[in-house]
């Protein structure tokens, strides 16, 4: 039997584990990678809405002599928070609400869970470590001390609620409530920020890449790199971020390799999955589209919702480029599906999804 | 300055917040919610000058003029209560009160203190709808509505399907009609609307969808369809529905002379001629007079658009303002408290008999399990 603590992790294989969406795109392949590295006590949280999808196989792992519970319940309800934080010593949030249009409910499944979560470690007093999976998407991407290049030392956005996306504002308020909880309380945190996850089990197009209006694409990301990472490398990362010594309250941001770049992308689905018609909209087009959308929103007090603006084209579709130095350096991180065949099987799954609808 | 607080801070106050910042000669002074980090939410994303937890403290350091209650129904009642004993006016969100019984109480208070209280039946104020209404009080119909029919479709996406359905607990389930109690009444109050008789018949069937069966639910019924008649003058037909499609939100109204059949939705009023052309005429000039309505309907919601009139929630905006002058300026409440009182017991009667034909299924089921196989 491996011992975690020697491999430089902060627990032991037997020591109890809790993750948030288990049965979610990353959360379940979260789940196999803890449980490849030999990990044999975990709990996994998940709505009682939520299939099992992803997570049917665990029998097996069971029958191996490994612990895996599942508990089902809401983490907007406090006393399902403490039956899940329950002697547990790392977290893993990947319970998140995402594709909310609205900015209460996305407020709420992020923010109000999270701090119901946080709350719940607090009186449990076992924690070693909280992993708050993030998105790039709190980067506001201007000002940042590289120049072109986004890691983790640029800002995050001070006023999300401008940005028109109630996803942003949520996470932005989410690592808000963590930080917090750690400077207040002392819980130990790492915050971990994807960029795009891709893979089986999320067909859609990034709207990095382009944004499809009326029956017609409009490929607004043209030659920017798409932060891209594939979802078990994701996953992978994750782990780490939450196992390694010494990374506490530490921000990580996640993308793959040798990234396409949107036009790329773009060429690559058309040929593998469908072609469709797409329009190019060069970077000081889709700006000033961007700027006049916002005026018009203003101007006409919300006639139409401020969806587009400045500070979205800036965190989308501004020329950037991306690090995984600092992931590399201090997880040891590598990444395990190279970019080609993360893409082939993306694309795989996508024809499939396809001929099923 | 009219002083304005929120109590309620999830997803239909932000529509409310973003109204009442377009309405002249008034403030948000508040806003609160139970959960503080809602209220804060609200705080930081509109001009709002102060958030609390507690609605006392709100009332008492905010003294707001009028609080509108945004809250899950179940809480409607005792909020709306403690405002208007603390002088405050109320605007409540729909569905207004859980029963007829709390609805009159509410109503009876308010006149007791000399408030102003109304119901969030905000559809009925849409540009559209006050079209219509225009046209029935300038006697197009004839004389009083000889018929209705009222479609309220309600598209349930799978992820809320699941989510409501997943979770016992959730908030709808503990309404006395479920989901249709939180869904119902902007369709049954556009009937209420042009009803003259205070106790209307009314004939509730109601079942669970194929679709939410197929999901496990047995509890939630989200097909209705109910027969309203008053003393064999006016009659109407209620359609709910979560699986017809289109998915419509749609009022027809026909009197003695001519009928007007109203699209939410679309935002179209067509007033239909109850006189027939002669012979053929009827199969070519009535679809041509159909579509110059159609294109006219096109060029009022352009020309509203364009002069920036044409918000997502501008119904709600005007009743919000209607309800406002009638606190300022003493005129008429913009939704009759004899309206309000109507739905909440024609829906009382649907959920009535909704729970009585439950029973009896449920005893004809259990009474085929005692008899046992032929």
């Amino acid at each position: 039997m491996g011992n975690a603590v020697g491999d430089g992790f902060i627990i032991d294989k037997d020591d109890l584990i809790l993750v948030t969406g288990a049965t979610g795109f990353i959360g379940s392949r979260l789940v196999w990678n803890l449980l490849d590295r030999g990990f044999r006590n975990l709990r996994c949280f998940t709505r009682p809405s939520s299939g099992m999808a992803g997570l049917e196989n665990l029998w097996g792992h069971r029958r191996a002599g490994r612990r895996v519970e599942v508990v089902t319940g809401n983490l907007l309800s406090p006393e399902d928070c403490a039956r899940a934080t329950e002697n547990v010593a790392v977290i893993f949030h990947l319970a998140a609400g995402r594709g909310e249009k609205s900015f209460p409910d996305a407020f709420m499944n992020s923010v109000v869970a999270t701090r119901n979560l946080l709350e719940a470690s607090r009186r449990n007093q076992c924690l070693l470590r909280f992993v708050n999976v993030s998105s790039f998407t709190v980067y506001t991407n201007e000002k940042k001390p590289r120049w072109r290049l986004l890691d983790e030392s640029c800002p995050v956005d001070n006023h999300p609620e401008l940005r028109g996306e109630a996803y942003t504002f949520a996470k932005v308020k989410q690592e808000e409530i963590v930080i917090g909880y750690g400077a207040k309380f002392g819980i130990p945190y790492v915050i971990v920020r994807p960029g795009v996850v891709y893979g089986p089990g999320n067909e859609s197009i990034t709207g990095r890449v382009g944004v499809d209006t009326f029956g017609l694409f409009l490929h607004l990301g043209g030659s920017n790199v798409i932060p891209l990472t594939y979802v078990d490398n994701c996953a992978d990362a994750i782990v780490l971020s939450g196992l390694k010594n010494g990374v506490d309250c530490e921000v990580f941001n996640v993308v793959d390799n040798e990234l396409p770049s949107g036009r790329e992308f773009l060429r690559l689905y058309k040929k593998n999955v469908r072609r469709f018609r797409s329009i190019y909209v060069p970077h000081c087009l889709s700006f000033l589209l961007c700027y006049l959308w916002e005026r018009y929103a203003s101007w006409s007090e919300g006639q139409l919702p401020p969806v587009f603006n400045r500070r979205r084209w800036h965190a989308n579709w501004k020329k950037t480029y991306y690090s995984n130095e600092k992931l590399k350096k201090r997880l040891a991180w590598a990444q395990g599906v190279p970019t080609q065949e993360g893409l082939k099987r993306y694309f795989e799954s996508c024809r499939n999804r396809g001929l099923n609808a | 300055m009219l002083k304005v607080s929120i109590v309620g801070c999830g997803k239909i106050a932000d529509s409310h917040v973003a109204q009442i910042q377009r309405i002249k000669g008034c403030e948000i002074v508040g806003v609160c919610d139970r959960e503080p980090l809602m209220a804060r939410q609200l705080y930081e994303r509109f001009p709002v000058k102060r958030h609390f937890s507690d609605l006392r403290k709100l009332l008492n350091e905010a003294k707001p003029d009028v609080v509108h209650i945004t809250t899950p129904p179940e809480s409607h009642f005792d909020l709306a209560k403690l405002c208007l004993e603390r002088g405050c006016n109320v605007y409540v969100e729909k569905p207004f009160t859980l029963c007829e019984a709390e609805a009159r109480a509410l109503i009876a208070l308010a006149n007791e203190k000399a408030l102003r209280i109304t119901a969030g039946h905000d559809d009925q104020f849409s540009h559209v709808a006050r079209r219509m209404r225009a046209l029935v009080q300038s006697g197009f119909l004839g004389t009083a509505p000889v018929h209705m029919e009222s479609y309220y479709s309600y598209e349930l996406g799978q992820a809320y399907a699941r989510a409501l359905l997943g979770d016992a607990r959730h908030w709808v389930r503990r309404l006395p009609g479920k989901l249709l109690h939180n869904v119902i009444s902007h369709g049954i109050a556009r009937i209420a609307e042009f009803l003259t008789s205070d106790s209307p018949q009314v004939r509730a069937y109601g079942f669970t969808s194929p679709f939410l069966r197929s999901l496990g639910e047995r509890d939630i019924v989200d097909e209705l369809r109910v027969i309203i008649s008053e003393e064999e003058r006016t009659t109407a037909y209620f359609t709910f529905s979560s699986q017809m499609r289109p998915s419509l939100h749609q009022f027809r109204i026909y009197g003695d002379k001519n009928g007007l059949v109203l699209d939410q939705d679309q935002e179209t009023l067509i007033r239909l001629r109850g006189a027939r052309y002669k012979s053929y005429l009827e199969t070519f000039v009535p679809p041509m007079t159909l579509a110059k309505q159609h294109i006219g309907n096109v060029a009022t919601n352009l020309r509203r658009f364009l002069a920036m009139d044409f918000h997502m929630k501008s119904g709600m905006k005007h009743l919000i303002e209607s309800f406002y002058r009638s606190i300022l300026e003493g005129t008429p409440v913009p939704i009759s408290y004899r309206e309000i009182v109507l739905t909440a017991r024609i829906m009382d009667t649907i959920f009535a008999q909704l729970d009585a034909q439950r029973q009896a299924l449920g005893q004809m089921a259990l009474d085929t399990v005692r008899a046992g196989p032929a």
